[in-house]
């Protein structure tokens, strides 16, 4: 089975590479009074607090992606279908969160909202394929026994 | 929808990884066909009868209900 669409494999390790390499990156923009979460109110784009806010986001979603795009060692249609299952239910928890938010928060909440849906799919997506692959592995594993 | 690949591979005496290996899939896969958990794609079941030389009818069989 051809799947389309996805990284290598290797493009994985170079994913947690860019999430870890973000942390350090934001304690020390902090230090300096860079708060992605908190940007002043700057007149237009690409103030330095702006500026920051962008190369931190891209970071940590350039890895997020590879890390949830990249192909498995073995790519075959289980692991298709195991993929589109997850992104299914990544998605329903992603928009049941949303229009939860949308109902109870008020509107200087929407940043943080944004920010919730930057990262929630990718990361609940990810969390819910690896559980359903290790499961499978496991009991492989046990049947062999 | 059952099966017969373990009856198969104990006949052509084959593992679980040599069938996936001639297959093009994960152990796991193979795993989760024999145990009923998993229905092939078209391809992949005729892939499968191919490589114990059978037709399809002989390995997958409907169940009732499917």
């Amino acid at each position: 089975m051809k799947t389309r669409f996805l990284f290598p494999y290797w493009c994985r390790y170079l994913g947690f590479a860019c999430i870890v390499f973000h942390i350090p990156i934001i304690l020390f923009g902090k230090s300096f009074g860079f708060d992605p979460h908190n940007l002043p109110d700057e007149p237009g784009i690409f103030s330095p607090h702006h500026l920051f806010f962008i190369a931190t986001s891209l970071l940590m979603l350039t890895g997020l992606v590879l890390v949830a795009f990249a192909k498995e060692k073995i790519e075959d249609e289980q692991i298709a279908q195991l993929r589109a299952d997850s992104l299914q239910w990544a998605i329903y928890l992603n928009y049941l969160i949303l229009i939860t938010s949308l109902v109870f928060a008020n509107q200087q909440d929407f940043k943080d909202i944004l920010h919730l849906n930057l990262w929630i799919p990718l990361v609940f997506f990810y969390i819910r394929f690896r559980w359903v692959i290790f499961r499978l592995n496991r009991s492989a594993r046990e049947e062999a026994i | 929808m059952k099966n017969n690949i373990r009856v198969e591979r104990a006949i052509k005496n084959i593992t679980q990884a040599d069938l996936a290996d001639a297959v093009g899939v994960s152990r796991q896969t193979i795993n989760t066909i024999e145990s009923n958990k998993y229905v092939p794609s078209t391809v992949l079941a005729l892939k499968i009868s191919r490589i114990f030389g059978k037709p399809l009818e002989e390995i997958f069989i409907l169940e009732e209900g499917d």
